[in-house]
Parts: C-alpha cells; sequence; structure tokens
C-alpha cells in the first residue's frame, strides 16, 4: 500500500524471487554443509596422511570458494532486490523487527567468506593445525548465519502469540526473542541442517565423479563413499523433524496439506501437496542413485550421474522451499499480513474508507474527480476501469499475472460480468466455507471500488468464453460461469462443473495461492 | 532357525531362478550380456539417449492402454476424455503422463539422432541403424500427431487441421493423402477414427517391428565410437561390461527420466480446453505441436517469399530434399578418417540443429 507495485509479466514477481531462491538455497546450504565437510574431510587424510585426498581436497576446496562466495553471494544480493520490489510491504515488516539480526547474520556472513578466502590461499602454506581451525572457523560462522536467518523465516510462518499481540502497535522489539525463536524455529533449523549436510554430500560427488577411475580406482571409490555417508543423516532423521515440523505448523495449514493427500485422486489435490509428492520423490530416487551407483558401483559413478544427482536435489529443493512458501498462504507474515501487503488490521479501514483513499499513489484531486464524476458517461467508465486497475496492481499483481503465471485472464475466461460481480463479492466477504479462504486474501475496498475492479477485469479479460449452452448474460446453472463459488479447488483453480456440458478448465497446476517466497 | 528365517528369501529367489534358467536358458542370456561391453570415453553419456528413448515408448504403452480402457472414438471423443480427465481417480495423472512422455520421447528421440549424427555411428556397418533410427523418428512424430486429435477439444482440432495444411502441399499426392486421412474434407468424427486406429495399432505394429530390428542391429555392431576416441590407441580405450555396469547406469537414467515426467505430470496436468466447434474460426495464433513447428514456418517463409503455389512447392520440396540428404548422409561420409568429407558432414549437422531450432523458436514469436 505504502510502495509501488511490481508488474512483473508473465511469469510474476514471485517466480522472479522464486528463481533467484532456489539457486540461493542450493548453493548457500552448500555453504554450510561444506563447511564441515571441508575439514572433517581434510582431518581424515591428515590423520591417515593420504596426499591423492589431500589433493582432491584443494580442488574442492576451490570450487567450494567459487561456487558459494561468488554465486551464493550473487544470488543472497539478488534476493534482496526481489523481495524489496515484489513485496515491500513484507520486506519492510521484516526488517522493522529484524533488523539486528540481519546484521548480526551480516556479520558472520562476512566471517563466513573471508574464513573461505584464507581456508583456500593457505592450502598448504600455514601449519595444519591452524589451517584446519580456520576451516572450522568458516564451519562455525556459516551455521551462524544459518541459525539466524532460520529465525526469520520461521517468523514468516508462526510469528507467535506474543508478537502477534504487539504487531502494529510500535513495540514489536518487546517481543523479539519470542518472535525469533518462534514456534518452528527449533525444527526448521534441525531440518536446514540436515539438508545442508545431505548437499554436502551430494556436491562432494560431483567434484569426486571426475577422479579418473581407471588412474585412482581406489581413490575414487574411497571418497565417492565416503561423501555418500553424508546423506545417511538426513534420511534417517528427516522425517522425525518434519514430523516436528508439521505438528507446530497452525491447523489450517494442515489441513490444507491432508485435504490434498485425500483428493489426490481426483486431482485436484493443492499444489502443496503436489510439492510434498515431488520433493519426496526425488529425494527417494536420490537415495537409490546414490545407494547403487556412488556406494556399490563407485569406479562407474560419472560426471553425468552426479549432475543428474545434483540436478534432483535442485528438484527437491525448489519443490520443499515452494511447499513451505505456499504453506505460508494467505500470508507473508502469519496472522498479520496478507500476501498482497494489506495488513488483517487495515481490513475494515480500506472497506469503509476506501483501499484507493489510502494509497500514496492516487492524487486527492483525482479521487475527488473520480467521485464527482457524472454517472454512467464514458468519461466515468474510462475512470472506473483506471481506478480497477489500480486495486488490480494493489491485491492481485503479487500472486497473479494477466497473461502468463495464474493468468487472470485464463482464470476468468469463462465467467461473465455477474459471474466476476459473483466472485469478487465472494472474495470480499470471505465466508468460513470458501476454499479460497485457505490462500488467497480478502478483496478489500468500497463497493464502488470493487465494482471498478470487476469493470476493469471485464474489460481485461475480453470476450468471455462460455460453455456451449449460456449466455453472457445468464449462465445456464450449475455452469461454471453461473457459480463462481461453486467450481473453485484448493489449489486455486476452477475444477469442473459436473452439470455443465464443457468443462472449465482443471485445477491450476500452480495453484491459486500466492508465491511470494521470502528471504531463503 | 531365525538365521534360517532370514536366508529363506534368497534361497527362494535362488530356487526360482534355476528353475526358469533350466527351461528358457536364462543363464546364457546373462552369460551373453556380461561379454558384451560399452565404450567408455568422455562421450559415453549419449549413449543413455536411445534407452531413454526406449523408457519413455514403454511409457506410452502402459498409459496409452490404461486410457484405452476409457477412450471412446467419434462423437464421444471428448466427454470420454473430460471423463477420464475429471470423473476417474488418477484419470488426470494417466493421461498427462501419457501426454508428457510422448513430447518427452519425441525430444529424446531427437537427442538420441543428433548423438548419433555426431559420433558418426551411421557409417559401415551401422547404416540401417541410422535408416530404422531415421524410420522410428517419422513413427513417432506421427504417432505424436495422430494422438494429438484424440481428444478433440478445440486446440487439438485446430492444431490438427493446420498441421494437415503441410502433407497437402506434396505435389500430386498431398491432397489425397490428406482427404485420406481425415476422411473427407474436413476433420470429423470419422477423422477420429482413422486417426485412433492409426495411433493403437497401425503405427504401433510398425514401430515395434522396427524397433526390434534397431535393437537388434545395436546388439550386433555394438556401441560406435566417436571420431575422437578413434584416434585414441586401442591399449587406450576403455570400456565397462554391459552387465551389470552399463546395465544399472541406464536404470538410474530411467529412473531420472521418471522424475522428470512425473514432476512435469504432476506440477503441470496436461490441460483439456472447450469441445472443439467445427463452426468457429480458429482461434488467433493457432500453430501445430512444437515438433511440427520448423516445417511449420518454412512453409510460411517459403510462402512470404515465393507468393501463390510456388511458395507451397518450393516449400516442401525444401524439407523433403532436406530430409532426403539426411537419411542419405551414411552414403556420403562413408570415410572412418577424419576427411574433408567427414568434417563437411559434422558442419551440416551444426546447421541443421540450429536451423530446426531457430526455425521452431522463429515459430512462436510468427504467428499470425
Amino acid at each position: 500500500m505504502n510502495y509501488p507495485t511490481w508488474n512483473f509479466p508473465h511469469i510474476g514477481s514471485g517466480w522472479v524471487i522464486g528463481i533467484i531462491a532456489i539457486v540461493h538455497v542450493l548453493i548457500s546450504h552448500f555453504a554450510i554443509g561444506g563447511g564441515f565437510y571441508l575439514p572433517m574431510a581434510e582431518r581424515k587424510a591428515l590423520r591417515e596422511k593420504r596426499d591423492d585426498w589431500m589433493q582432491v581436497l584443494h580442488g574442492h576446496a576451490k570450487f567450494f570458494l567459487i561456487l558459494t562466495a561468488v554465486f551464493g553471494a550473487m544470488t543472497g544480493i539478488g534476493i534482496w532486490f526481489a523481495i524489496s520490489l515484489a513485496n515491500p510491504e513484507g520486506t519492510s515488516t521484516l526488517i522493522h523487527n529484524f533488523v539486528f539480526a540481519w546484521a548480526i547474520e551480516w556479520v558472520f556472513f562476512l566471517v563466513e567468506v573471508t574464513a573461505a578466502a584464507v581456508y583456500y590461499y593457505t592450502w598448504g602454506r600455514i601449519p595444519d593445525k591452524l589451517h584446519l581451525q580456520v576451516g572450522w572457523l568458516y564451519a562455525f560462522s556459516a551455521w551462524v548465519s544459518l541459525f539466524v536467518i532460520n529465525g526469520i523465516l520461521t517468523f514468516m510462518l508462526t510469528p507467535g502469540p506474543a508478537w502477534l499481540q504487539v504487531a502494529g502497535t510500535g513495540r514489536e522489539a518487546t517481543a523479539f526473542w519470542p518472535a525469533f525463536f518462534n514456534p518452528t524455529f527449533w525444527p526448521s533449523l534441525f531440518l536446514r541442517t540436515l539438508v545442508c549436510i545431505s548437499l554436502a554430500g551430494i556436491w562432494a560427488l560431483v567434484t569426486a565423479s571426475r577422479i579418473d577411475a581407471f588412474a585412482q580406482p581406489k581413490l575414487k571409490e574411497e571418497i565417492l563413499r565416503w561423501s555418500a555417508k553424508w546423506l545417511i543423516p538426513a534420511y534417517v532423521l528427516m522425517p522425525v523433524f518434519f514430523a516436528w515440523y508439521l505438528y507446530l505448523v497452525p491447523g489450517e495449514q494442515r489441513t490444507l496439506l491432508a485435504l490434498g493427500v485425500s483428493t489426490i485422486g481426483q486431482g485436484t489435490f493443492t499444489q502443496v501437496t503436489r510439492t510434498v509428492l515431488v520433493t519426496i520423490m526425488t529425494s527417494a530416487t536420490i537415495a537409490v542413485i546414490v545407494y547403487f551407483l556412488a556406494w556399490r558401483n563407485p569406479r562407474d559413478f560419472s560426471f553425468s550421474h552426479a549432475c543428474a544427482t545434483l540436478f534432483l536435489a535442485l528438484a527437491a529443493t525448489a519443490s520443499t522451499e515452494q511447499a513451505r512458501e505456499m504453506l505460508r498462504k494467505p500470508y507473508v507474515v502469519g496472522g498479520y499480513l496478507y500476501s498482497n501487503g494489506v495488513r488483517i488490521s487495515e481490513r475494515d479501514k480500506f472497506n469503509q474508507e476506501g483501499y484507493l483513499a489510502h494509497s500514496p499513489w492516487v492524487l486527492e484531486a483525482e479521487q475527488a474527480a473520480w467521485s464527482a464524476a457524472p454517472q454512467d458517461t464514458p468519461e466515468k467508465k474510462a475512470e472506473q476501469i483506471i481506478r480497477g486497475e489500480l486495486m488490480m496492481r494493489g491485491q492481485c499483481i503479487a500472486c497473479h499475472t494477466r497473461d502468463g503465471y495464474r493468468s487472470l485472464k485464463r482464470l476468468l475466461k469463462e465467467r461473465d460480468r455477474e459471474a466476476i460481480d459473483n466472485m469478487l463479492k465472494m472474495l470480499h466477504e470471505m465466508p468460513k466455507d470458501s476454499p479460497y479462504r485457505a490462500f488467497m486474501p480478502p478483496l478489500v475496498g468500497t463497493e464502488s471500488e470493487r465494482a471498478a475492479l470487476g469493470d476493469y477485469l471485464e474489460v481485461m479479460r475480453g470476450k468471455p468464453e462460455l460453455p456451449s449452452g449460456t449466455t453472457a448474460a445468464g449462465a445456464a446453472p450449475g455452469s461454471a460461469a453461473q457459480t463462481p463459488t461453486a467450481p473453485p479447488t484448493p489449489s486455486g483453480g476452477a475444477a469442473p462443473a459436473p452439470a455443465a456440458p464443457a468443462p472449465a478448465q482443471p485445477a491450476e497446476p500452480a495453484g491459486g495461492a500466492a508465491a511470494v517466497p521470502g528471504k531463503q | 532357525m531365525a538365521k534360517w528365517l532370514s536366508r529363506a528369501p534368497r534361497l527362494a529367489a535362488v530356487g526360482a531362478y534355476r528353475w526358469v534358467d533350466e527351461r528358457l536358458g536364462l543363464g546364457e542370456v546373462l552369460g551373453y550380456a556380461r561379454q558384451k561391453s560399452v565404450p567408455l570415453h568422455k562421450h559415453s553419456y549419449w549413449y543413455y539417449w536411445g534407452g531413454v528413448s526406449l523408457f519413455f515408448f514403454l511409457v506410452q504403452g502402459v498409459s496409452g492402454v490404461l486410457l484405452l480402457v476409457y477412450y471412446r472414438p467419434g462423437a464421444e471423443a471428448y466427454n470420454s476424455v473430460r471423463e477420464i480427465t475429471f470423473d476417474l481417480d488418477f484419470g488426470w495423472l494417466i493421461r498427462s503422463t501419457h501426454s508428457w512422455s510422448s513430447n518427452l520421447m519425441i525430444l529424446s528421440v531427437f537427442i538420441h539422432m543428433f548423438s548419433v549424427f555426431f559420433m558418426k555411428a551411421y557409417r559401415k556397418p551401422r547404416e540401417f541403424g541410422w535408416w530404422s533410427g531415421l524410420a522410428l523418428l517419422g513413427l513417432t512424430l506421427f504417432l505424436g500427431f495422430s494422438g494429438y486429435l484424440l481428444p478433440m477439444d478445440d486446440l487439438a482440432y485446430f492444431a490438427t487441421k493446420v498441421g494437415l495444411e503441410i502433407p497437402r502441399k506434396l505435389p500430386v499426392i498431398g491432397p489425397a493423402v490428406v482427404d485420406m486421412l481425415r476422411g473427407g474434407a474436413e476433420v470429423s468424427e470419422v477423422t477420429i477414427q482413422r486417426f485412433f486406429a492409426l495411433h493403437v495399432v497401425v503405427l504401433p505394429f510398425f514401430f515395434i517391428f522396427i524397433l526390434g530390428f534397431h535393437l537388434w542391429l545395436v546388439q550386433r555392431h555394438g556401441n560406435a565410437v566417436p571420431p575422437s576416441e578413434e584416434a585414441v590407441p586401442e591399449s587406450e580405450r576403455h570400456s565397462i561390461p554391459f552387465f551389470p555396469n552399463f546395465f544399472a547406469k541406464d536404470l538410474a537414467m530411467w529412473l531420472i527420466a521418471l522424475n522428470v515426467l512425473a514432476i512435469l505430470a504432476a506440477l503441470f496436468p496436461w490441460q483439456l480446453g472447450p469441445q472443439a466447434d467445427t463452426l468457429t474460426p480458429a482461434p488467433a495464433g493457432i500453430h501445430p505441436e512444437w515438433y511440427f513447428m520448423s516445417q511449420f514456418e518454412v512453409l510460411k517463409l517459403f510462402g512470404r517469399w515465393f507468393p501463390g503455389a510456388a511458395g507451397e512447392i518450393l516449400g516442401i520440396l525444401f524439407f523433403t530434399v532436406g530430409g532426403l540428404l539426411w537419411a542419405l548422409i551414411p552414403l556420403y561420409d562413408k570415410s572412418s578418417q577424419r576427411a574433408m568429407r567427414a568434417r563437411t558432414t559434422t558442419w551440416l549437422g551444426y546447421i541443421v540443429l540450429v536451423g530446426l531450432i531457430g526455425l521452431t523458436i522463429l515459430g512462436y514469436f510468427d504467428l499470425d
């Protein structure tokens, strides 16, 4: 509301964050897990006086430094830019609450990057013991940065009752610690640490796969097997911590997941369930490939296999992060700030006084002119459409695009004007039995503003494609156009209307939930 | 007792294997597979693509049979696909799997073809492997095309209509062939019946037959090595046994392919548009599927450059002659040395690859 909106065509601003964040998570978690892998492997090599191991580790350290310090840091900064543009209100809330936490994180990040550089460039130049200590310093500082950022990330899902009590009062800082050590902090920290450890193993497989199996068969076998072991803690403990995590997330979100599982057969299951299933499937495949190839046949484990395993790890990471983001819907900060930047506390005010009336991007003179314009004239209509577009930009564009990802045109194409109005009314009132309630924020604004939004959507989506047997003026009973509240599914798409001769589109693949990934 | 119990499953498995082995001679097959070897070099990665294509074909077969149980060709086509997609448990998944795997199969067959081309695996004695592979590619494309119409939603209807414009422009036989495929002057329920018969009986029959021949050739001649590897002295070359080493790696690639397929099918379920209405005009920007886009674009470009019938004939001539030359490559580039012809052929391959990709991309930017 207080910031400009960012209209990123076709893929939407959420995916801009998502794409950067997925790459960042894959690298940054490796940066933490690899921080433990390197000194532990080095210690083993030194104890066993294995120069061949040390050579491989030196190469791995170079790869590690370049990947984490260059690409990790770049994508990290990229996320900052992206979240500031895509969801400035949410970013602002986080900064206002956690500015010191972030300062601490940056301090440790600086130590981490410096230690990584020192670790690589002093290889073989300083005493072994000191070199190992530098490695451990790196590992510790990298993990602390995860510790801090984990507090902020989990806060977004479960800010906790103590913080919610003071939210919006200006006294949020008094609840800093309960907000930081919020309900899902610990299970999330353990889960992420396990992911870091397993990613350290997977990335090490990439380096080890390049060892010539004909020239150094024993070395390749040993390093691959040792690296493969790094996946064991995650596969053994992950289900336990995941169950703990799920136990602590809000009941509504658990319901969304459970509902998704029970509706897989019909294909209307929620997007969060789809992505969780992808996580499970890719993780299981990684386990099979690592066991049968890297562990059982290490000499045949090639670079392409390592890359394929890495691709699966990317898919698993991406789907897990996306599921985590969607689990938080319809909020950016649970119970406080909706994904479109509207605060729960502002809902009534906007409904009574108007959403645009509080926008700094609408001049008072414009607001007055809109109100004063004569009714039912082309000028009035044109102004309504401008107002409607402002409403759409303010409340829809955070999650939808006009004609790309979660396309409004596609979602509205089978709805006539009456159906659009009914839909907007339902989104405004958001009754308790509405399936949209689980993942969409309520539409706020006065009746006139909502009508303006309807005018704009009607013009934007073009000519409606109604099922045969219906007309634009009055849709056939039971059709998608007539019953806007009937067809929606938990995934946010329009499920088929059984009575309609021609069905609407199946459940929207990407789900209707808002996707505004936060800082990873 | 506990020890015996823990060994029981293994003993049972060994017993069962022996029972089958005595009757079918499995040991001989495995012995043959163990003797076979696969070259190991920096381009070995490309050997997987034939197997990946085969995997997607198998998925096509299994998911296709499941769809066959509920699909009703003819006037009921659209409704039956709607029921499969929306009413039947997991119907959406089977349909999505079938549609996505067909696209992935076409993609992997193309990758396999170009990897064979650049490894020069069409040279003596593998010419028939190249030709049978091209026949399989043609059948795969035809399977994709014939299957695309079967749901009979508006996109399928109009894309098929547009797609049939390509063969229709073939001189002399074009219109007759298209009329025969359509079963009339327009795409209709009769066309669905014909495409259905082609898709589930005629084309798979020829496909399996040629596939068997293709696989037999691969077994007979083994995997070819690229020219760069040919230059390496025999004593310095490496290889691994086909069974179990390469077989295990191949299975791992199949598993990864299955993951890709499952991700696409689960996250991006194949959509079903409104029922085709033959009386309405074609939607703006209608175009064939991506694997026919380059030909479609060639026809468009030639039509612009040479207005009238000349453009159509030249366009058809362009990729007919091009396809023929592509098929005849083994007769031109025969030398196993790095001769001039070999280099020319490699460059030709690059031009064709870039041309296909470029025209396909251009096609999407050049929609009416």
